[in-house]
C-alpha cells in the first residue's frame, strides 16, 4: 500500500528526515518511534501529501483525500465537538443523519461522548486531542497517520485510543511517538519502525 | 458655546417631531451604505481570501494596491465617479449621475478595498493548520474555502462594520455625484453641510445627532468583537 525508498528530506541545509527502505502493508498498524526531532512528524506529513519538498521515493496507493492526518498539536475548529467530529464525514457526503450517529460512536469510542455539545474553546489539552481524534478515525479514510496521539493523555485516555485505534478495521494506521514512552504501552498488534536521526 | 445649546434644544424638537426631509435623508444613508458594503463584501470577500491563499504573479502588488485604496480621500472617489457618470464619460449613457445608484457605485469603490485588504489579513494570519486539517480530511475547495471564511469570520465581520462605518459617514462621494437633491439624493452627511451652511444650525446638529447614534450602533459590535477576537 505504501512503499517508501531513499527518502530525504532537508530543510536549511540540514537532514531532518532520512528513511531508506518502509513498506506498510494495507491494515497494518504501525507505530514509528524515534527520539525528539529525529523527523517522525516530517514523515507522516511527507505520506500525508503535506510536504512536498523531499528526495526519493514515496508511493502511496491511496487518493490524497484518503490520507488523514492529525496534527502533533491537533487544530479543531470554531464550534462544537459534534461540529467538528461530523466535519470529515461531511466533505465524504454522509447524510446528516449518519453523520451524527458516526460521530457519536466514535466520540463514545474515545471516551468523549459526553462532549459532543461542548463548544471546543473550552476542552482541556488531552479533550482536544482525543476530539480531533474521534474526528479522524470517524473517516475511517483508507490511511491514518496520527501524530503523537498519545501526548497530554492520561492511562484512561491511552487506552481510549489503542481501543478505538483497534476498532477501525478497515484502516491502514500509523502513528508516532517518541522512544522509550510508547514501548510501554504499544499493544502487541502493533508493528514498530524506529526511525533514527541525521 | 451658546450657539451650540440652541442648536442641540433645537435638535431635540426636530427628533421629538420627526421632519420628513430629515427621516428620508437618515433612511437614504442607511439603504445606500448598507447595498454598497453589501456588494463590496460580494466581491471583496472572495478577492480577498483568494489573494491569501492563491500564490500569482504580482499578488503583492495587488495587495498593495487595495491597502493603498483604504486611505483615498471620498472626494477623489467622488471626483472619479463624476468623471465616469458624466455625460462626456464611460457610463454617461446610463445616467446615473446625481442618483442614489451613483452615490452606491462610490460608496461600493470606498468600501471594497477596505473589506478585501482587511479579509486578506484574516485569512492569511490563520493557523496553517486550519488549510491542513481541512484538506487532511478530504474537504474539497469550496469546503476548505468556507472553512477559511468561517475561522476568520470575527475579522471579517469587523471588516464588514468598518467599512459600513465609513460609508454612512461619507460626504465627498454623495455630494460629488449625488448632488445633494431634495427627496432624491440628499443623505444626513450632505444635508448636514446644507443646512449649516445655510445657517439652520438646529437641523444640523438634528442630523448629526442621528448620524453619531448611527456611528454608535455600528461601533459598539466592533468593540465587542474586537474584544471577542482578542480573547479567542
Amino acid at each position: 500500500m505504501l512503499q517508501i525508498r531513499n527518502l530525504k528530506v532537508d530543510k536549511a541545509g540540514k537532514t531532518i528526515c532520512r528513511v531508506d527502505k518502509l513498506d506498510i502493508q494495507r491494515g497494518e498498524r504501525l507505530a514509528v518511534i524515534g527520539a525528539n526531532g529525529c523527523g517522525k512528524t516530517t514523515l507522516l506529513r511527507v505520506v500525508g501529501g503535506l510536504e512536498n519538498e523531499f528526495s526519493g521515493l514515496c508511493q502511496a496507493d491511496v487518493p490524497l483525500g484518503d490520507r488523514v492526518y492529525v496534527h502533533q498539536s491537533p487544530y479543531l475548529f470554531r464550534g462544537t465537538v459534534l461540529q467538528n467530529v461530523t466535519y470529515g464525514l461531511a466533505a465524504r457526503g454522509m447524510s446528516r443523519r449518519d453523520q451524527r450517529s458516526a460521530a457519536h460512536r466514535w466520540l463514545d469510542e474515545l471516551g468523549v461522548g459526553h462532549l459532543a455539545a461542548r463548544q471546543c474553546a473550552t476542552l482541556s489539552g488531552g479533550e482536544q486531542r482525543r476530539v480531533a481524534l474521534a474526528r479522524a478515525l470517524a473517516t475511517e479514510a483508507d490511511l491514518l497517520l496520527l501524530d503523537e496521539p498519545l501526548a497530554d493523555l492520561d492511562c484512561e485516555g491511552m487506552e481510549f485510543v489503542w481501543r478505538a485505534i483497534a476498532a477501525v478495521a478497515g484502516s491502514t494506521v500509523v502513528v508516532s511517538s517518541p522512544v522509550p514512552l510508547v514501548e510501554e504501552v504499544l499493544p502487541a498488534t502493533l508493528r514498530t519502525y524506529r526511525l533514527e536521526c541525521g | 458655546m451658546q450657539f451650540f445649546w440652541d442648536g442641540l434644544i433645537g435638535a431635540a424638537e426636530l427628533l421629538a417631531e420627526p421632519d420628513p426631509l430629515v427621516l428620508g435623508a437618515a433612511w437614504r444613508s442607511l439603504w445606500i451604505s448598507t447595498l454598497a458594503v453589501c456588494l463590496a463584501a460580494t466581491i471583496g470577500i472572495p478577492v480577498g481570501s483568494l489573494l491569501a491563499q492563491k500564490k500569482f504573479v504580482g499578488r503583492w502588488a495587488v495587495v498593495v494596491l487595495f491597502r493603498a485604496g483604504m486611505s483615498l480621500p471620498t472626494v477623489l472617489i467622488g471626483l472619479l465617479c463624476y468623471g465616469v457618470f458624466s455625460r462626456q464619460g464611460p457610463l454617461g449613457g446610463f445616467d446615473l449621475l446625481y442618483t442614489p445608484w451613483a452615490i452606491v457605485i462610490g460608496e461600493f469603490c470606498l468600501a471594497l478595498p477596505i473589506i478585501v485588504t482587511w479579509t486578506h489579513s484574516a485569512v492569511s494570519g490563520l493557523d496553517p493548520r486550519v488549510a491542513e486539517t481541512a484538506r487532511t480530511l478530504g474537504a474539497g475547495w469550496l469546503r476548505r474555502w468556507r472553512t477559511s471564511l468561517s475561522e476568520a469570520r470575527l475579522a471579517i465581520t469587523l471588516a464588514l462594520l468598518t467599512a459600513f462605518a465609513r460609508c454612512i459617514a461619507e460626504l465627498g462621494i454623495a455630494m460629488m455625484v449625488g448632488g445633494n437633491i431634495k427627496h432624491q439624493t440628499r443623505t444626513l452627511t450632505t444635508a448636514t453641510a446644507l443646512e449649516t451652511a445655510r445657517g439652520e444650525f438646529d437641523r444640523g446638529v438634528a442630523m448629526s445627532l442621528i448620524l453619531l447614534v448611527l456611528a454608535v450602533i455600528v461601533t459598539v459590535p466592533i468593540a465587542w468583537l474586537g474584544r471577542q477576537q482578542q480573547e479567542t
